[in-house]
């Protein structure tokens, strides 16, 4: 046997011992962490002067890592959550809120994006979105809807 | 189930080793043996645009594709030519090579090794050999934009890094902050997105950081390294793309005979770390970051390099009462706005972001007054105050006691030049305002401490003048070894007839800070502290809490002005407080929490600030204290409450992790309580510390490929500090 199919022996013993190694991984392992954008939507037939909306994961596999704000100039800002409701980092829910200031024919109806929630998974979560409050400038509470967008069940990744 | 995966790996085995087979004969790289001295340098490469020189960095670890290189050059001659052959490599975390993305070519030079990136392409103007080179690095910008409402500073810093490689890079920055910031609120910006970051317990923060990095998403991340110290990494930038950080924080201005000063440091000096020191800032020239793998490090451009890196500073001042008069260390333009505001800008955009930027403002005649703001949290029902009592004019001097003043004089490296002489004349000037019956002593340390004489002398002419001679041949160099400087001044014991005054002179250029701390602590006894920082970038934070633990002021003597009036004034003011013993009557308010602790000695000139949280109702309170035997007292009315009041509980905060941290360095924190309490403080105002961080993750695009390579942003050394004597 030469030097070179010595080498090459050897080399094939290690890959056959990584992949199979790599195949018999702990089931109970934890998923290598992946990060997903959630947007969140409002379906309102009123104007919409201020909003708070609550997600929260039951599997506790998520970890809020970034907020962005929605698509409607009249909530510019980036909104704000709610430092209590993280918990440091330990409670499995998000609550975000904003308000405008601006006049009432500037104010966004019907389906609006009010912000993207970029999320940290570890594991596969099991999310519930709940509208706490939208109202119009008046502070009359108004009979929307909420809804995530692209979550992580449809749309995991968006391509480079 | 766990066999057939078994086969199925087999198979998948076999199957990837006949393609192999069928396609080549493979050759296994040589691995480097352990501890091997690094292959020799590579070729330099030219690869320039027009006009500049660009040139590659020749000693330190090679890059990956540099070593596959050479093991295929070198393999190549001692193998068969028919051969062909693979080379299976993955580079090293951080040691791909940069270039510039200019692909034109001129000449050559090497460059220092630069830590963690291998090769690095930097570039200089080709027409003038031997002037200041430029140096690309990410940081193109820095941006402050701060409003002063009151003595409350509000500050939004924004920082630019781009990339201007052809490969992707993450971006590290160690940069300062105000002693007493408060940062509350960051920020990703990438085109016209803005991502607002998470406020985590640090390792968390750091894990989910460095996931995002590795996995190709853009990130950001701020850590606190010290109380004003803070590291900023940008993940991902794509070359020719740029991120921008924006950054806000609070914090009180300070006020000293009549001026409020709003500073904003640019820089961090280099520091010095004892031996043995656990944690310390290194200060590494340019590309030295293989010789401190696992600190902090800070690299230093050379004298004759420049960043691209330039400064913007606006500052809206809005006192609430007219503004008389306005100064400052840089060139600025000032607009005067109604009801006495001013909008003040730096004249100079470009320029050298390498000392610290002090706007100072006078108020109208007397209308500096006492007092109290208040804010009550709407969700939570807690008030929050921030007294400030300016002691009035009339409220008297105590006699002096005979003092022994005590000159602590830094003569290490980074005090050479300008800062030592300014040191000097500043010892001189107090020297010559000693009386008969007072005694001195002066120490200088640096590797070592030596004093002037075995013990304090009298202040007789004989005796100055020695002191005088003394101080003249006195020269700067070496390490900055405090703690010798701290036991020289305070271990020994009191005088039962004199009060002991130190002054420490130095630039504050250490990495153990907490040790310092510690030591002063230990050693105070009844002596008081009066630090003085000396030099253009002081370690602000070092001073105050140094003059703080020893309840005395810090004034501070920058490179331009007069070591002369700044020691007089600084000396009248220290050697003889207004009041002692101060006790406050919080009148209707039940108050707690108070910061500082203990209330320290008024000094005229010198407001006492006291943050606090109460219940009840903000009433007029009374500040009472001792002067030369007798009980005086004035009243701080209260405010109201304030419309940036919410600020009012970030400044407490910020206080509060403050004298958690001190607690923390004086006397350890063995089962992580003060740790805990920190955090706690922390994540419920929002505040960065050195247990939490703000870290910014974009989802919604992952970049191509690894996460490049990372590139540690050098900075300048400060005004006045010379490179050779501190970085070298």
């Amino acid at each position: 046997m030469t030097v070179r199919s010595r080498l090459l022996a050897t080399w094939l013993a290690l890959m056959a011992l990584a992949l199979a190694t790599s195949a018999i991984a702990d089931p109970n392992e934890t998923r290598a962490p992946r990060f997903v954008p959630v947007e969140v939507y409002l379906e309102s037939p009123e104007p919409v002067a201020a909003w708070q909306f609550e997600l929260e994961d039951r599997a506790g596999a998520m970890k809020l890592v970034g907020i962005e704000r929605g698509g409607h100039d009249a909530f510019p800002r980036t909104p704000y959550y709610d430092r209590d409701a993280l918990a440091g980092g330990t409670a499995p829910r998000i609550v975000v809120a904003d308000y405008s200031l601006v006049i009432g024919s500037a104010l966004p109806r019907g389906r609006v994006r009010l912000a993207t929630l970029h999320l940290m998974l570890e594991g596969d979560p099991d999310f519930e979105l709940r509208l706490v409050t939208a109202t119009t400038p008046g502070g009359v509470p108004i009979a929307a809807s909420i809804a995530l967008g692209d979550s992580p069940a449809d749309s995991p990744e968006r391509a480079p | 189930m766990k066999e057939r995966m078994t086969h199925a790996a087999t198979f998948a085995t076999l199957l990837f080793a006949a393609a192999c087979l069928a396609s080549c004969s493979v050759r296994p790289p040589a691995a480097p043996a352990p501890h091997a001295e690094p292959p020799p340098p590579p070729e330099t490469v030219q690869d320039i645009e027009a006009g500049v020189t660009v040139y590659r960095q020749a000693p330190g670890p090679a890059p990956a594709a540099m070593v596959a290189r050479e093991f295929l050059e070198r393999e190549a001659l001692e193998s068969a030519p028919a051969d062909e052959i693979w080379v299976i490599a993955k580079a090293a975390r951080g040691q791909e090579s940069l270039r510039t993305r200019s692909e034109h070519a001129s000449t050559v030079r090497r460059e220092p090794a630069h830590p963690g990136t291998g090769a690095m392409v930097v570039r200089r103007p080709v027409d003038t050999p031997d002037a200041i080179q430029r140096v690309p690095l990410p940081l193109e910008h820095t941006a402050v934009d701060a409003a002063i409402a009151g003595y409350v500073g509000t500050v939004q810093v924004k920082q630019r890094f781009g990339n201007p490689f052809d490969t992707k890079i993450e971006a590290v920055y160690l940069f300062p902050l105000p002693e007493k910031a408060a940062v509350s609120a960051f920020l990703m910006v990438i085109g016209d997105r803005t991502i607002r970051g998470i406020l985590r317990e640090k390792e968390e923060a750091e894990a989910i950081y460095r996931h995002a990095r590795e996995h190709g998403y853009r990130a950001s991340l701020l850590v606190q390294r010290r109380p004003n110290i803070f590291e900023q990494k940008v993940a991902n930038i794509e070359p020719g793309a740029a991120i921008d950080v924006d950054i806000t924080y609070f914090h009180t201005l300070a006020y000293r005979d009549g001026w409020y000063s709003f500073v904003f440091p640019t820089v961090v000096g280099p520091r010095y770390n004892p031996a043995g020191h656990t944690d310390p800032i290194g200060a590494l020239p340019r590309g030295g970051r293989t010789t401190f793998p696992e600190t902090t490090g800070i690299e230093y451009l050379a004298p004759t390099e420049r960043s691209g890196h330039d400064l913007g500073i606006t500052v809206r001042v809005d006192p609430g009462v007219p503004i008389e008069e306005l100064k400052s260390t840089h060139e600025i333009v000032v607009e005067h706005g109604e009801s006495g505001t001013a909008t003040v800008r730096l004249a100079d955009a470009t320029t050298i972001p390498n000392r610290d930027f002090v706007l100072d403002f006078r108020v109208a005649g007397e209308t500096v007054r006492s007092s109290l703001l208040t804010y009550r949290d709407p969700e939570t029902g807690d008030g929050y105050f921030t007294l400030q009592v300016i002691p009035p004019r009339d409220a008297g001097a105590i006699a002096r006691r005979p003092m022994e003043m005590v000159f602590v004089l830094d003569c290490s490296g980074s005090m050479s030049g300008r800062p030592l002489d300014q040191a000097k004349e500043a010892v001189v000037t107090a020297l010559a305002r000693l009386e008969p019956h007072d005694t001195f002593q002066i120490i200088r340390f640096s590797d070592d401490a030596s004093t002037f004489g075995p013990a304090p002398v009298p202040a007789t002419e004989v005796n100055l003048a020695a002191a005088r001679r003394y101080l003249a041949a006195l020269d700067a160099d070496g390490g900055t070894e405090m703690l010798r400087g701290i036991r020289a001044a305070l271990g020994f014991p009191d005088s039962p007839t004199h009060l002991r005054f130190v002054s420490f002179m130095t630039d504050g250029y250490i990495g153990n800070e907490a040790d310092i701390l510690a030591a002063v602590h230990r050693h105070i006894g009844d002596a008081r502290i009066f630090s003085f920082g000396v030099g253009s970038s002081v370690n602000r934070y070092l001073m105050e809490r140094m003059a703080k633990e020893g309840r005395g002021v810090a004034a501070y003597l920058g490179p331009h002005d007069s070591a002369e009036e700044v020691m007089a004034n600084f000396f009248d003011r220290a050697s003889r407080p207004a009041l002692t013993d101060v006790e406050i009557d919080w009148g209707g308010m039940t108050v707690r929490d108070t910061y500082p602790t203990r209330l320290p000695d008024l000094f005229a000139g010198r407001p006492l600030v006291v943050a606090g949280r109460f219940e009840g109702e903000p009433t007029a309170l009374t500040l009472s204290g001792t002067a030369d035997d007798e009980r005086r007292a004035f009243v701080a009315e209260p405010h109201g409450e304030d419309a940036a009041g919410p600020v009012i509980a970030k400044v407490w905060a910020r206080l509060n992790i403050s004298d958690l941290t001190d607690r923390q360095a004086i006397a350890g924190d063995p089962r992580g309580e003060l740790r805990d309490a920190i955090m706690r403080v922390a994540l419920r105002h929002q505040l960065a510390s050195s247990y939490t961080s703000f870290v910014a993750v974009d989802s919604s695009m992952r970049t191509d490929g690894t996460h490049g390579v990372t590139v540690h942003q050098a900075v300048p050394v400060p005004d006045g500090v010379r490179y050779d004597t501190t970085v070298e």
